[in-house]
């Protein structure tokens, strides 16, 4: 596998060939995977490919049937599920949610509310936020422990378009602002483009890993994805090439999108 | 009425409150209602093995509980699908254990429906150190449980143990279940539980207001409806049931009304 990480970077989580057995299917067949500072992985795979019980094991939260997940020593991790269902019949505001069993401070939270853009949703009711509000929410609440690395599951997928646009906007600008690693499942490719130093394909294995550009022209890729995405791929980096100097010309699509 | 009744309906509501809050968040009613049901099961198991009847209900409760969340691991039946077999298989099993054991259809109906009969002063004292307990292991694991109730992945990757969380959960319903059995019956038992917080859900704003809330309106549906079974020479559950269901129209009436009223 590439690894596109300088060799300086600290190793924040290493897997070493997982493999995950399920009612005697293969989930998870041989999958190696390291994180290092400052990464920006974005993880696609089509539905059913494991990529939720990847990211589970990296989370070290299930144990696989062979292979190991390493963290590095005070490893701290944020992570955002794919959704979570808020039961009406819970009274909470979003406020006591993000202090919940940790000890944010008023100050840090004002703050970080100011990042994701909650602060008017603090006294609401967690309950009656809608999509884009709640994921907004569930990612300040990832922030609070000031993460290593942050893990996200198809953070935007009950979004809209627009809202797609400003959670991966804003996505992009904690990761500009802050020390922190990202793995974010997303098929969202194309939005996450900019930002993305690599992509790791997973169909159970690991099809495909690199720069976008060289996996959109990887035939493995092509295969599971398709010409389409391939080249919308393929096509993108050429109109922001050379992005990694962010002045400011990097916000195309929150102007776009407000 | 004597003061150890009085104290322990207290107890009981104190707990019930809490405890209440978690069973309507995490859909656990049903869950409530096969543990009250096997506990005639271990009414049966203590007689036949010379144990109290609250020791054999929590020792049957705890087993109930384990089999259920073995049996939902397999992943072969939905949860419901499983309660509806196990509660039913413990109920019939202990209804005819009790009838060859020689129980009256008193005995039957009094753990049914409740009944003071049965409550001694060392009885109560039992069942409001059980309450007791339940309510400071309640109050320690609450963040925790909130957390859990949010989101159970969140909370898992946060570092709290699911798994020990929802069998700490099942445990205290188990205890608190056993506790109230004699005074508010097996068929009942749940309403205590989810109706006053249902009501307090309908005043409250926070987690914690739901809670207190559920505790004062269990005592309040306690100590009106107690002395009313007493003093009509009816089964107190069913008459601790309607008093506190009055009390859910009430605030439900109440608070449209507030609200068509408001400007």
């Amino acid at each position: 596998m590439t690894d596109l990480s300088p060799p300086s970077s600290e190793r924040l989580v290493t897997a070493s060939n997982l493999s995950v057995i399920r009612q005697k299917r293969a989930i998870l067949d041989d999958v190696s995977l390291n994180i290092t500072e400052r990464d920006f992985i974005t993880l696609i795979g089509p539905n059913g490919a494991g990529k939720t019980v990847f990211l589970r094991h990296l989370l070290k939260l299930d144990s696989p049937n062979s292979g190991s997940v390493t963290h590095r020593a005070d490893l701290k991790i944020g992570y955002v599920p794919q959704r979570v269902d808020i039961d009406p019949g819970l009274p909470i505001s979003v406020n006591r949610f993000l202090t919940l069993n940790n000890t944010l401070a008023d100050a840090e939270l004002e703050q970080l509310a100011n990042v994701t853009k909650i602060q008017h949703l603090l006294d609401t009711p967690l309950s009656s936020l809608s999509g884009g509000e709640l994921q907004r929410v569930l990612l300040t609440r990832a922030l609070t422990n000031k993460p290593d690395l942050l893990i996200l599951d198809e953070p935007a997928q009950n979004l809209d378009v627009n809202g797609q646009l400003q959670f991966y906007t804003l996505i992009e600008e904690i990761y500009e602002s802050r020390n922190i690693a990202i793995l974010m499942v997303s098929h969202d490719l194309h939005l996450v483009m900019s930002s993305t130093r690599k992509v790791v394909c997973l169909y159970h294995h690991i099809c495909c890993s690199g720069a976008p550009e060289s996996v959109a022209r990887d035939p493995e890729f092509i295969s599971i994805f398709g010409n389409d995405m391939a080249k919308l791929m393929a096509v993108y980096p050429h109109t922001h090439a050379h992005d990694h100097d962010h002045d400011h010309g990097h916000g195309h699509d929150a102007e776009d999108a407000s | 009425m004597n003061t150890h009744i009085i104290l322990t309906a207290l107890a009981l509501a104190l707990v019930a409150g809490p405890l209440g809050c978690f069973v309507v968040w995490r859909r656990m009613a049903y869950f409530g209602d096969g543990l009250a049901h096997s506990a005639l099961l271990g009414v049966a198991v203590g007689l036949v093995i010379g144990i109290s009847h609250q020791i054999g209900m929590m020792v049957i409760a705890v087993v109930f509980a384990l089999l259920l969340i073995w049996l939902r691991s397999k992943r072969v039946l939905a949860t419901d699908t499983l309660l509806g077999i196990l509660a039913h298989a413990a109920l019939s099993l202990g209804v005819v254990a009790m009838a060859l054991l020689g129980a009256g259809e008193v005995e039957l109906h009094d753990y049914l429906l409740g009944s003071l009969d049965q409550l001694t002063p060392e009885l109560a004292a039992w069942v409001i150190g059980g309450a007791g307990l339940s309510l400071g292991l309640l109050l320690r694991l609450w963040p925790g449980l909130i957390l859990m109730t949010t989101s159970e992945e969140l909370a898992h990757a946060e570092g709290v143990s699911i798994m020990r969380y929802e069998f700490a959960l099942m445990v205290l319903m188990g205890v608190v279940v056993a506790a109230a059995i004699q005074m508010v019956g097996i068929l009942l038992i749940t309403s205590l539980l989810i109706i006053p917080a249902s009501t307090a859900r309908l005043l409250a704003r926070t987690p914690e207001q739901m809670a207190v809330g559920g505790s004062l309106i269990a005592s309040l549906a306690m100590l009106i409806g107690l002395p009313s079974a007493q003093s009509f020479d009816l089964a107190t559950g069913p008459m601790i049931v309607c008093v506190s269901v009055a009390l859910f129209i009430i605030v439900l009436v109440g608070r449209l009304v507030l609200r068509s009223t408001a400007p």
